[in-house]
């Protein structure tokens, strides 16, 4: 279980042969939180310390269909055109970001793949031309790994299903290509019935991949079915309460406990649409999300330059700070805060690459198709 | 010892690199991918050219798996994703016997080892949906060849079985040429028409390859390669693979299939028709007429002028096994080539000469192709020309 841990813990000395090995060098189990904030500071300081260690992993970023339309650009100096060049997301102690691969309405068959194809090269190519600021991220350990480096690591993903075709090959194709999370919409297996046969195991593939299931704007059945089917934790990349704001893509009260019991994760959008025009409509968003689903089942999702409106206070990714500076107004915990913004998606990738580690023992590649399954 | 004992002994040192087989291709039409019911590390000889016990028995040491797909399919970059992971999937299930291989370093090693390094072509320009980024995409996932059409033209290159269209290459056709040197897949010209062929030597900075074709001297056949355009291998670097295809290779052949399509015409079907009802129609006219056979010493004619014209340095070898109906005599699957290299040392050719023509040639071009895309990626970006750009 080693490989599974962030940190290196505390080895046995070393060259104590006939001492019986120590048993709390083998025990893992969740470490204590050791706060890195001065309660007494000014929140807005509190938050800098506090991201300063656990940074910002922003799970939604449109950023590759914007740059898709522009004839140049400048990330690492600044960028005017878009809303996460590199000063700001230094500014804002984001340390990793999924950048999603955007299908517009009506891509679908082959054109949706190579939509997506055609952005994930982009998107790669963008990584490799600011090698000093990015760093492509397929696992947890590579987004540590980019951390420790300095770098904000990017993440391929959420891909559109529509992208697969109905086939698994392609579903294979694209996570060889790096893809790391698929939203579960807009498919005849995955429709406002729910999930299909197919849809199941296409779940199950995913599983056995390593790729994770996002579930915004999938309909409630097939979220409630994906929560049953699916080994690994599933994330919502852009999902608010729905109690607070009537928007189609926000969870209800009784899918958000089933998220929390699930151990999901579920990323509130800092926009003006699903979350409300202010810093504060956004905290109560996170507020009622955590006391719902639990401080483990609640994260970040910027969804910074998809061309939504954003809160004023939140105009970009340089603002995480006053977000985090709310919070800890509130009275969050430190330890939830560390979680919210870093913590949880950690969690997420490591139970997925783990269900991926064991599902593979079990099972070969899945060579069902939708016709066999859905008739 | 005999010559194919000879034969023999030469490929344990210098296996043969084949550089087309659809084994893929096979497999998806025959068992959509059920590759339990098609186990290639048995015997497959009822349903296949192609398994490990033969490829071993043939002497082979690097194969380009073919991730062919029909170009007149809606939807031809899906399928031919499926096709790759058919591929990871085979690479997955014989770790012993296929090793993973994208650069010439791989191929040597999996030599070294004794496995057959598994490179991937993709067959065909459709497969990219006129678009770089797919492209690039091909690369990331290890095909390493892409034949720039197969029967029909693309939009932006003229295929060998069809009429001329753009001419050769578009101007997009000769930026996706720059772009597969920039990104180190070899341009593969089979398939194509000779404009196609001689606008790509003009183009490329790196080694062409022909992955499956042979000398259209020897026999007429459009899917050959005219002298003219051997000729220019030597400056190229580049190497010509001779196919076996028997209705390529021996003109008795190519006759009787001009006057079969020509019988497939005159009932109303189109000549490449593979249905039913086609084939039935196909099958009477055999019956009526025998289908003239090839050999053995068929393919070694042609390499035997090939070398007159383009070098013993610009050779290969590239079966179609899986890919063709029809084999030559002797060559019949993956288990013949011993027998070719035997008809060539009966010829006269030294094992220096046969050591080039089956392995070191071929690895040579991949080599190359990797040096030029590594000068050309420190000066240039991937391109993002489209084609309505640049074909207007």
């Amino acid at each position: 279980m080693a490989d599974l841990q962030d940190d290196l813990h505390t080895a046995a000395e070393v060259g104590r042969a006939d001492e019986p090995y120590p048993q709390e060098a083998v025990v893992v189990g969740p470490e204590e939180y050791r706060p890195v904030s001065d309660p007494d500071d000014a929140p807005l300081d509190r938050a800098r310390a506090v991201l300063a260690a656990h940074p910002v992993c922003d799970g939604y970023s449109g950023l590759p269909w914007t740059l898709r339309g522009l004839p140049w650009y400048d990330l690492d100096l600044g960028e005017s055109a878009v809303d996460a060049d590199l000063p700001r997301l230094r500014r804002g102690q984001v340390g990793a970001v999924f950048w999603s691969l955007h299908l517009p309405d009506g891509h679908d068959g082959g054109r949706a793949l190579t939509t997506t194809l055609e952005q994930l090269d982009l998107a790669q190519g963008v990584v490799a031309a600011h090698d000093a600021g990015l760093r492509p991220a397929r696992t947890a350990g590579e987004v540590v790994d980019a951390r420790n480096c300095g770098r904000v690591a990017v993440l391929f993903g959420p891909a559109g299903a529509p992208a697969l075709g109905d086939s698994l090959s392609v579903l294979r194709s694209l996570h060889a290509l790096g893809v790391r999370v698929l939203t579960l919409t807009g498919t005849s297996w995955a429709g406002p019935a729910g999930l299909s046969r197919f849809g199941e195991e296409v779940v199950r593939e995913m599983n056995r991949l390593g790729m994770v299931a996002d579930l915004s704007y999938a309909s409630a059945p097939t979220i409630r079915r994906a929560l049953v089917v699916s080994k690994a934790p599933v994330l919502f990349t852009r999902s608010g309460a729905r109690d607070l704001r009537p928007h189609p893509a926000n969870l209800p009260d009784d899918l958000l406990a089933a998220v929390g019991e699930a151990k999901g994760l579920c990323l509130v959008p800092l926009t003006a649409e699903q979350a409300g025009p202010t810093v504060r409509d956004v905290a109560d968003h996170l507020d009622h999300v955590r006391t719902v689903a639990g401080p483990e089942c609640v994260g970040l999702s910027g969804t910074y330059d998809t061309g939504g409106a954003h809160p004023q206070e939140l105009c970009d990714p340089s603002c995480y700070p006053r977000l985090i500076a709310e919070l800890l107004r509130r009275g969050w915990e430190e330890s939830d805060v560390a979680l919210l913004t870093w913590g949880n998606v950690q969690r997420v990738l490591r139970a997925t690459a783990f269900t991926a580690h064991t599902a593979q023992q079990r099972r070969k590649p899945s060579t069902a198709t939708i016709a066999t399954l859905d008739g | 010892m005999t010559s194919l004992d000879d034969a023999r002994a030469l490929l344990a040192e210098f296996p043969v690199v084949d550089g087309h087989n659809d084994l893929p291709w096979a497999l998806r039409e025959q068992v959509s991918y059920d590759l339990d019911a098609r186990d290639i590390a048995d015997d497959q000889s009822a349903h296949l050219h192609t398994d490990i016990p033969r490829l071993r028995a043939g002497g082979v040491g690097a194969q380009f798996w073919s991730v062919y797909v029909r170009a007149d399919a809606p939807d031809p970059v899906p399928a031919t994703l499926e096709q790759i992971d058919c591929v990871r999937q085979l690479l997955d299930r014989h770790p012993r016997d296929l090793a993973p291989a994208l650069t010439a370093a791989d191929m040597e090693a999996a030599r070294r080892e004794g496995r057959i390094a598994s490179l991937m072509g993709a067959e065909g320009g459709h497969s990219i949906a006129n678009s770089l980024g797919t492209l690039r995409g091909l690369y990331d996932l290890g095909v390493r060849y892409l034949t720039l059409t197969h029967n029909f033209n693309v939009a932006w290159a003229d295929s060998a079985t069809d009429e001329p269209g753009v001419g050769g290459l578009s101007a997009f056709g000769r930026e996706v040429v720059r772009e597969m040197n920039r990104l180190g897949m070899l341009v593969d010209l089979s398939h194509v028409a000779a404009t196609t062929m001689r606008d790509a030597l003009d183009t490329s900075t790196a080694p062409v390859i022909f992955s499956h074709s042979s000398a259209r001297a020897v026999c007429d056949h459009p899917r050959n390669i005219p002298d003219d355009v051997l000729e220019r291998l030597p400056v190229n670097g580049g190497v010509a693979m001779v196919t076996f295809v028997p209705k390529f290779v021996l003109q008795a052949a190519v006759d009787w299939t001009a006057a079969a399509d020509e019988n497939l015409r005159a009932h109303g079907f189109h000549h490449l028709d593979t249905s039913p009802e086609a084939m039935k129609l196909h099958r009477a006219f055999e019956e009526s007429r025998p289908r003239p056979v090839a050999t053995v010493a068929t393919v070694a004619d042609h390499l035997d002028h090939m070398r007159e014209v383009a070098g013993i340095d610009h050779l290969g070898i590239g079966g179609d096994y899986d890919g063709t109906a029809f084999t030559p005599d002797g060559l019949d699957d993956v288990s013949g080539y011993p027998r070719l290299i035997a008809e060539l040392l009966d010829r006269g050719w030294s094992r220096a000469d046969l050591a080039k023509l089956t392995w070191q040639n071929a690895v040579r071009v991949l080599g190359a192709a990797e040096d030029v895309a590594r000068d050309l990626r420190a000066t240039r970006a991937p391109s993002n020309a489209t084609i309505e750009a640049l074909d207007g």
